[in-house]
């Protein structure tokens, strides 16, 4: 089932001179992760935004086209109405943590709350959460004192209790240092194992190309290309063509098969740079 | 000093920290009305002395006057002008001559309004040492107060210690500089007014992402809101509140019959 279509869907600030989202189609599925990557300011964030309906009632500017989110037309609904379905993470962890909370089990309730959730099934999911994630140690801590990875971690399982059919994030490790994104990545690793359709806007494509199912390819507003993770991630012309750097392990297998080394498919995970040393070795 | 004001809660295990909030809020209200209401001496001095077996029985006699070190100033100043220049001028303390003289008059009205103010730092820093702000906005739900409001009390609470400690580190950025922080007051001024920019500018881009943050928790959605943190009215809430309203109106009555 399509959850979320685009449809020649455009977006103009009011303080920008061009269009920001140019003409865009895409359909995503339910239960898919897609990845989105692109240069800086490309329009991703804002390609992220619109799927809560921020834009366009929470910032002016003017669309056309048409967003349907889980059979709603964004630009007829309200936010509220969407926010029963779309949770949005950004990347900042300061300002994703609402202050309604004065320590971890409280920030996760509050989204509930909102909901008009009974207390009772309250309780019950702010334990199985706490110990899905293992932030059992943190329950009681005041979500300011955590470090940054923490932070973000509660960020996100808070909106993640709410069982939004799509969870967006937008850039959520981008503030983070490499221990905090690892951390915050293999948790929304364990989040994708449960069915919700995730949407994620990173720069780390290391990552991406561990767990998403689709790329989307996203280039001065356009949504240039749409495909498999394995396909566009060792599309390395159409990657450079649209300012984003391979990652590390396609880079190396590049390398060895421009110095005659090696012979076949480009590398993309971890995993397959390993393969290929060892074919590489044998040689 | 904002930090230690605002999210100053110290959980313990005594009889007025179990207490409900609402008994807490009603007794701090009815302090301030009394020594508003009261005008003799005495009367609010002993009030203000009620903190002390309050503070003891809860377990924070040692914290409780912690305000005070900054409210020294505003009693000194308070002293030197009205003992000299209070409009009703009839009894003089001390005469240095040439027209220069405390008097009476001046000094007990000092002594009145330090006494209100006394009061009502020392007990209302007492109900924040002694209630949590959770309990509080919770309790406060319950007889209906505005969820939003009560969102901005808790938020608020929490953030602007977040806000204080942010602009700690701005100025000791800028100290790193070479800005100049003492000195006199005049001066400490000058050199703080630049770092509002930043802290300004930072809290707008803030302020949308935080807006955002709260609409992915469905903070606008239409429907019976729930808590999670319960707090509960219970039978020696309703005593104790009731010998409250009792005992200040009797207390006021008093004041001004003897
Ligand atoms: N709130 C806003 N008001 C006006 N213009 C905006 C706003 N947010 C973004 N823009 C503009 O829209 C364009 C796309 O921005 P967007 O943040 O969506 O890009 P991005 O791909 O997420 O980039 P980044 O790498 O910076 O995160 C930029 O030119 C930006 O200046
Ligand atoms: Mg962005």
């Amino acid at each position: 089932m399509d959850i979320v279509k685009f449809k020649n869907y455009s977006w103009k600030y009011s303080e920008t001179d061009k269009y920001v989202l140019k003409n865009i189609n895409l359909t995503i599925q339910q239960g898919e992760f897609l990845g989105i990557i692109g240069n800086v300011g490309s329009g991703r964030s804002t390609l992220c935004m619109s799927l809560l309906g921020l834009v366009p009632h929470l910032f002016y500017g003017k669309t056309k086209g048409e967003l349907i989110v889980d059979d709603i037309v964004v630009k007829k609904a309200k936010i509220s109405d969407l926010s029963s379905r779309v949770g949005l993470v950004l990347q900042s962890p300061d300002t994703q943590l609402t202050g309604a909370g004065t320590n971890v089990e409280e920030e996760l309730a509050f989204g509930l709350e909102n909901l008009g959730v009974p207390r009772r099934e309250i309780i019950k999911k702010v334990d199985s959460m706490l110990k899905l994630l293992n932030l059992e140690q943190l329950r009681n801590r005041s979500p300011f004192e955590l470090s940054g990875g923490q932070q973000q971690k509660v960020a996100i399982a808070s909106v993640f209790i709410m069982e939004p059919k799509i969870l967006v994030l937008d850039e959520p490790t981008a503030q983070l240092d490499p221990l905090g994104t690892e951390q915050v990545f293999s948790f929304i690793k364990k989040l994708a194992k449960k069915g919700t359709t995730i949407i994620l806007n990173t720069q780390k494509i290391d990552y991406i190309a561990e767990f998403a199912d689709r790329i989307a390819v996203v280039n001065k507003g356009r949504v240039v290309k749409v495909g498999e993770t394995r396909e566009i991630l060792t599309n390395v012309e159409l990657l450079r063509r649209n300012g984003i750097s391979p990652t590390v392990f396609t880079k190396l297998s590049e390398e060895l098969i421009k110095n005659r080394l090696y012979k076949g498919e480009l590398a993309m995970t971890f995993g397959d740079a390993v393969k290929i040393m060892k074919k590489v070795k044998r040689k | 000093m904002t930090k230690a004001i605002l999210s100053s809660y110290i959980k313990k295990n005594t009889f007025i920290h179990k207490l409900n909030p609402l008994t807490k809020l009603i007794f701090l209200v009815a302090v301030i009305i009394t020594v508003f209401a009261v005008k003799s001496f005495i009367y609010n001095l002993i009030i203000v002395l009620a903190i002390i077996p309050l503070a003891y029985s809860a377990k924070l006699l040692s914290k409780v006057f912690k305000p005070l070190r900054y409210l020294f100033i505003i009693f000194i100043v308070l002293y030197g002008i009205q003992s000299f220049l209070y409009p009703e001028k009839e009894t003089i303390l001390i005469d240095f001559g040439y027209g220069i003289a405390i008097w009476e008059e001046g000094v007990l009205f000092a002594t009145i309004i330090s006494l209100r103010l006394l009061a009502m730092i020392v007990h209302g820093y007492f109900f924040v040492l002694v209630t949590h702000p959770g309990d509080l906005v919770c309790s406060l739900r319950k007889i209906k107060f505005p969820y939003k409001f009560g969102y901005i009390v808790l938020s608020t609470l929490q953030v602007i210690p977040r806000v204080a400690s942010q602009m700690e580190t701005i100025i000791d950025a800028q100290k790193s500089r070479g800005l100049e922080t003492k000195g006199s007051i005049a001066n400490r001024l000058k050199a703080y007014s630049p770092l509002l920019g930043p802290l300004f500018l930072g809290s707008v881009q803030n302020v949308v992402e935080r807006t955002i943050a709260l609409e992915s928790r469905a903070f606008s959605y239409e429907t019976e809101k729930t808590s999670y943190r319960e707090t509960y009215v219970r039978k020696k809430d309703k005593i104790i509140m009731a010998s409250i309203v009792v005992f200040f109106t009797l207390y006021g009555v008093i004041s001004w019959i003897l």
